[in-house]
C-alpha cells in the first residue's frame, strides 16, 4: 500500500497545476463577463444607441446628418455630449461609449438595439443660453440644487459634430467644455473667503468688523492692493464689502484671519491648497477640475490675492456652481451634480437610474451656509433681482487672465424660487462694458428653465 | 473469456452525433450557401470517425481506451473549427496532421506501455534528446526553433517534450545508489536529469523561445516531486519549503535578468499599444466579446485575418465564431482527456510519473496559450494541444496522448453470461468439485463506470 500512498503524494504538484489552471479559467470567465463591454468599446463592429435629453430630443445620433437635424442642431452641446469620432475626450459620449453600445455578452454584437442614454439637459433651454452669448465666448452651467440634475451646460466656442472639415482651424477651446476646466475665479472666490471668515468669527462678530477702503491699501510688506473703485468705498461691514466686492476690505480681513483656519475651510470645500493634489470631480464619467490656491502668509499680497480669486487661484465653473448648492440648501452639504438620468440596455431594460446624492460631509457648518445665503441674497436684492427678474443670491467677479491679458466676467449664485431651485455659474470671456452681461445670461437661463 | 468493456457503438454514436451537429450548425448559422461546400468536410470527419471506430473494434480491440474516443472527438472538433476560419471550407492540411496524430497516439501507446522495455532503452532516450538538441543548434536558421524542409517547417523543440517526459519517468522508477556531493545525497540519475533540463533551458534561452520553458519546468518539477515522494514515507515540510524558496528565487532571478524582449512582453499595457505589441491580444479579446456566448456563426468571424489566428490565439477565434460556451466545452473535453488517466488506476509507478508529466505539460501549454491570448499573463507563442494548427505540435500531442493511454491499467471484465449458461456452468462446477475455481476479479469502485475502460 505504501507505493499507492507515494503515488498519491506524487500527484500533488500536478493537482496543484490543475487547480491553478481551473482557477485561471474561472478568472478568465469572470474577466470576460465583467469587461466585455470595455473590449467592445474598441471594436469597429458595434452599433451605438442615441442620447436623449429630458424632453426626448436627440442629443447624439451615430447616424446623424445635417439634412435630418439641421446643420446647427448639435452646436450648443457639441463639446459636452460630444460624439464617437474620438476627436474629443472627456465628453459624455466618449466616456460612456460602453453603455451606449448595442451589445450584450449573451447575444454578442447586434446590428440594432435599444441601448440609449437619457441625460438631464434641457436642449431647448441650452440652445437659448447658447444663442444668448451672441458673439461672446464663455461658459454657463446650471443645475437643480435639490436633485443634482445638470440642466444647462454651454461652452463657447463649440464644435459642430456634423462637420469636422475645419477641425484644424477651430478656435482654441472649441473641443472642451470650459465649465469643467479650471479658470481664474476672480471675486467669486470671495464667497469661499467669506465662508472661512464666518467659520472663524461667527456671523455677529464678523458683522461688527469694519475696514476702511480709500481706493488703495498697503500691506505690511509695502505692497499695494488696488480697489476697482479708485475713490474708495469708505468704511464698510462685510455685507457692504461683499456687495461692493471691495479688495482692500477683504485684504485686511484676510490679514486678520488665521492662515490655518482659512486653509481648513478651503480644504473642506475641496480646494487644493498649495501643493495638495487637485481632486477631480466625476460627473458620469466626465472629469471636472475642482479648485486650487496658493496660501503662504496672510499678511502677504499673493495670499490675499489668492483669497480674492486672482494670482494662482483656479476654480472650475462647475465647482463654483456646486458650492452654491451648499449655500442655497442652507445645510453646508453639496448636492452632487449628475448628467445621466437613466441608461437602457440593448434589450430596452433600464440598467441604470440616477439618484440624488450629497457630499460626504458638510463643506462648512449649516449656520455659515445660512448666513452666507443671507449675504448673497442681500446682494441679489440690492443689485441683481430687477435685471434678472427672479429672487437670486449671487456674487459677481472680474478675473484678470494673465496669459491672455483679458478680463473675464463671472457670476455665480442660486435662485430661491420654489419652482426654480437652480444654482448657476456663468463666465463671459473678454467682456467689455456694453456687451452682453452675465446677468443677461442668468436671466436667459432662468427664463428658459421656467417655461 | 474476458472482454474489454468499452461500448464501441455508444461511444462512436456520441462522437458522430457531435460532429454531425457541428457541421449542421455551419449550414444553419454559418457563412455557407450551398450544401456541396460542406461535403468534403462531412465525408472526411464522419468517415474518419467510422473508420477509426471499426479499426479499433475489429483489429485493436484489447487496446482501445476511452481516451481513443475522446481523442477522436477532439480531432474532429478541431478539423471542423479549423475548416471554418474565415470561410466555410475544408482544412486539408490540418486533417492530414490529425490523422498523423492518431497514428502517433498508437505509436506512443505501443512504445511506452511496457515499462521494463522502455527503461532498458533509457540511454537511447538521452541519445535522441542529444540528436534533437544538435539538430536545433545546427539545422535551424539563426537562433530559431524551426527547421525548414521545403514547404514544411518542423519544430524539433516540440519533439523534446515526450522524450524529456520519458526521461523523467525512467530516471525515477527505482531506488538508485546515492553519492555524496558537497553535502547532498543525490543519485546519478537525478544529476543527469537536471543537467538535461538545464541544457534544454539554456537552449531555449539562446533560441529566444522561452514560451515552452514553463512546460519543461513543470515536467521536471513534477518528475522531481514524484522522485522525492517515492523513497520516503513522507516528505518533510522543511524540504518542501526549501524547494519552494529556491523555486521562487529562480523565478525572480530569471525575471530580473531576462533579455529585453521578454521584459517588454511582461509589462505590456495592451490597450495603450493596440497597434503595437498588444495588437494580437486586443484583437483576440475584442473577438471574444463580439462573439458573445453563442458566437457569430461558423465562417463569419474576422479574427482569422490576424497573424497566428489558428495557433496562438485560436481560443479567441473559436470564441468569435462558435461562442464562448463552445470554447469552454472544448476545454472541458481536453481536460477530461487528461483527467481520466489520473483518476484511473495507473499501470505502475513509472506510468504514474509519466502521466503526471504529460498532464502537467499539456495543462501548462493550454494555460499559457489561453491566458496569454486573453492577457491574464504575458503572451507566448505556444499552442493548445490538438486545437491549434501545426504539424509538430499535433504529432507531439498525439504521442503524449498515447503515453496517457499507456499509463492506465487496462481492466477487463468477465463476459456476462446468460442465465442458462450460468446454470450450466454452476452444474459443471458442482460435477467436478475437485477442479480449481477460476478466480473472478470483482470490479472495484473506481472501475464500475459502464462503458469505460479504466
Amino acid at each position: 500500500m505504501k507505493s499507492i500512498q507515494s503515488i498519491r503524494r506524487g500527484e500533488r504538484l500536478t493537482i496543484l497545476i490543475l487547480i491553478l489552471f481551473f482557477l485561471g479559467m474561472v478568472l478568465l470567465v469572470w474577466r470576460i463577463v465583467s469587461q466585455s463591454d470595455f473590449y467592445m468599446s474598441h471594436s469597429n463592429n458595434v452599433t451605438l444607441g442615441k442620447v436623449y435629453d429630458t424632453n426626448g430630443d436627440v442629443l447624439f445620433d451615430p447616424d446623424a446628418d445635417a439634412e435630418t437635424y439641421g446643420s446647427d442642431y448639435f452646436l450648443d452641446i457639441g463639446n459636452v455630449i460630444g460624439d464617437n469620432s474620438s476627436q474629443m475626450t472627456n465628453t459624455l459620449v466618449s466616456e460612456n461609449l460602453e453603455s451606449l453600445q448595442n451589445y450584450s455578452l449573451i447575444f454578442g454584437a447586434t446590428d440594432s438595439g435599444e441601448a440609449a442614454i437619457y441625460v438631464t439637459l434641457n436642449h431647448t433651454a441650452n440652445q437659448a443660453v447658447y444663442n444668448a452669448f451672441g458673439s461672446k465666448d464663455g461658459t454657463a452651467i446650471a443645475y437643480n440644487y435639490e436633485t443634482g440634475e445638470i440642466l444647462i451646460c454651454v461652452s463657447k466656442p463649440s464644435v459642430n459634430i456634423l462637420d469636422y472639415s475645419n477641425v484644424d482651424s477651430l478656435e482654441e477651446g472649441s473641443l472642451i467644455c470650459k465649465a469643467f476646466y479650471g479658470t481664474v475665479p476672480g471675486s467669486t472666490q470671495k464667497v469661499a473667503t467669506t465662508a472661512a471668515a464666518l467659520e472663524e468669527y461667527g456671523y455677529d462678530s464678523l458683522l461688527e468688523k469694519s475696514y476702511n477702503c480709500s481706493g488703495t491699501w498697503t500691506t505690511k510688506y509695502n505692497q499695494s492692493i488696488v480697489c476697482h473703485n479708485s475713490s474708495g468705498h469708505g468704511t464698510q461691514n462685510i455685507i457692504q464689502a461683499f456687495e461692493n466686492s471691495c479688495n482692500p476690505f477683504f485684504a485686511q480681513l484676510v490679514q486678520d484671519m488665521s492662515l490655518d483656519n482659512i486653509i481648513d475651510t478651503y480644504t473642506s470645500m475641496g480646494i487644493a491648497v498649495n501643493n495638495d493634489e487637485v481632486t477631480k470631480m466625476d460627473i458620469d464619467g466626465i472629469s471636472s477640475y475642482t479648485a486650487s490656491v496658493t496660501l503662504t502668509d496672510t499678511s502677504d499680497f499673493d495670499t490675499m490675492w489668492n483669497c480674492m480669486g486672482q494670482s494662482e487661484a483656479l476654480t472650475s465653473p462647475c465647482q463654483m456652481m456646486v458650492w452654491e448648492s451648499a449655500i442655497a440648501n442652507g445645510t453646508g452639504v453639496v448636492t452632487e451634480p449628475y448628467l445621466i438620468e437613466s441608461i437602457t440596455g440593448v434589450t430596452g431594460l433600464t440598467t441604470y437610474s440616477a439618484e440624488t446624492s450629497y457630499g460626504d460631509s458638510a463643506i462648512f457648518s449649516s449656520t455659515t451656509a445660512m448666513n452666507l445665503r443671507e449675504i448673497m441674497l442681500q446682494n441679489g436684492t440690492d443689485n441683481y433681482n430687477s435685471s434678472i427678474g427672479y429672487t437670486v443670491g449671487v456674487k459677481s467677479g472680474t478675473a484678470q487672465v494673465e496669459s491672455t491679458d483679458t478680463e473675464n466676467s463671472l457670476l455665480v449664485g442660486f435662485c430661491i424660487d420654489d419652482d426654480l431651485p437652480i444654482a448657476f455659474a456663468v463666465m463671459i470671456e473678454d467682456r467689455v462694458s456694453g456687451e452682453v452681461s452675465t446677468s443677461d445670461i442668468v436671466r436667459t437661463i432662468l427664463q428658459a428653465l421656467d417655461n | 473469456m474476458y472482454k474489454n468493456h468499452l461500448s464501441y457503438a455508444k461511444c462512436t454514436f456520441v462522437v458522430i452525433m457531435t460532429h454531425a451537429i457541428m457541421i449542421l450548425t455551419a449550414l444553419l448559422r454559418g457563412n455557407c450557401d450551398a450544401l456541396e461546400i460542406l461535403l468534403p468536410l462531412t465525408v472526411a470527419v464522419l468517415g474518419l470517425d467510422i473508420v477509426y471506430a471499426f479499426v479499433c473494434r475489429l483489429f485493436y480491440k484489447q487496446m482501445t481506451y476511452t481516451s481513443d474516443f475522446l481523442l477522436l472527438l477532439l480531432l474532429g472538433l478541431s478539423v471542423i473549427f479549423q475548416s471554418y476560419f474565415g470561410s466555410v471550407g475544408f482544412a486539408t492540411k490540418h486533417y492530414i496532421t490529425c490523422i498523423i496524430a492518431l497514428v502517433m497516439c498508437q505509436i506512443g501507446f505501443l512504445l511506452t506501455r511496457n515499462h521494463a522495455w522502455i527503461q532498458s532503452k533509457k540511454k537511447y532516450l538521452y541519445i535522441i534528446l542529444g540528436i534533437l538538441i544538435l539538430s536545433i543548434l545546427l539545422l535551424t536558421g539563426s537562433r530559431s526553433m524551426w527547421i525548414s524542409i521545403g514547404s514544411f517547417s518542423l519544430q524539433p523543440s516540440e519533439f523534446m517534450k515526450p522524450v524529456f517526459i520519458l526521461l523523467c519517468a525512467t530516471s525515477i522508477r527505482e531506488q538508485h545508489p546515492k553519492q555524496k556531493i558537497l553535502c547532498f545525497y543525490v543519485s546519478r540519475e537525478t544529476i543527469a536529469l537536471t543537467i538535461a533540463f538545464l541544457i534544454i533551458a539554456l537552449l531555449q534561452w539562446w533560441c529566444r523561445d522561452l514560451g515552452s520553458l514553463p512546460t519543461f519546468a513543470a515536467v521536471y518539477a513534477c518528475g522531481m516531486f514524484c522522485r522525492l515522494c517515492y523513497p520516503r514515507a513522507k516528505l518533510s515540510k522543511k524540504s518542501i519549503i526549501g524547494i519552494c524558496v529556491v523555486g521562487v528565487l529562480v523565478v525572480i532571478a530569471a525575471l530580473k535578468f531576462a533579455p529585453g524582449y521578454v521584459q517588454d512582453r511582461l509589462s505590456v499595457d495592451i490597450w495603450n499599444q493596440m497597434e503595437g505589441d498588444g495588437y494580437q491580444q486586443c484583437k483576440a479579446l475584442i473577438a471574444i466579446a463580439e462573439g458573445g456566448l453563442f458566437g457569430k456563426g461558423p465562417g463569419n468571424g474576422t479574427l482569422y485575418q490576424v497573424f497566428a489566428a489558428d495557433t496562438d490565439i485560436v481560443f479567441s477565434t473559436i470564441c468569435e465564431e462558435w461562442g464562448f460556451l463552445v470554447a469552454l466545452l472544448m476545454i472541458a473535453i481536453l481536460m477530461s482527456l487528461m483527467l481520466l488517466p489520473m483518476i484511473n488506476k495507473p499501470r505502475s509507478y513509472f506510468h504514474t510519473t509519466m502521466i503526471l508529466g504529460v498532464v502537467a505539460a499539456m495543462i501548462i501549454q493550454m494555460g499559457l496559450n489561453i491566458f496569454g491570448s486573453c492577457n491574464l499573463i504575458p503572451f507566448t507563442g505556444v499552442t493548445i494541444p490538438f486545437i491549434s494548427a501545426g504539424g509538430s505540435s499535433m504529432m507531439t500531442s498525439g504521442f503524449l496522448i498515447g503515453m496517457l493511454k499507456a499509463g492506465q491499467s487496462p481492466v477487463f471484465r468477465k463476459r456476462e453470461l446468460k442465465q442458462e449458461k450460468v446454470k450450466k456452468f454452476a452444474k459443471k462446477q458442482a460435477d467436478s468439485s475437485n477442479t480449481a475455481k477460476i478466480p473472478i476479479r470483482k470490479p472495484k469502485k473506481s472501475t464500475k463506470r459502464r462503458g469505460v475502460t479504466a
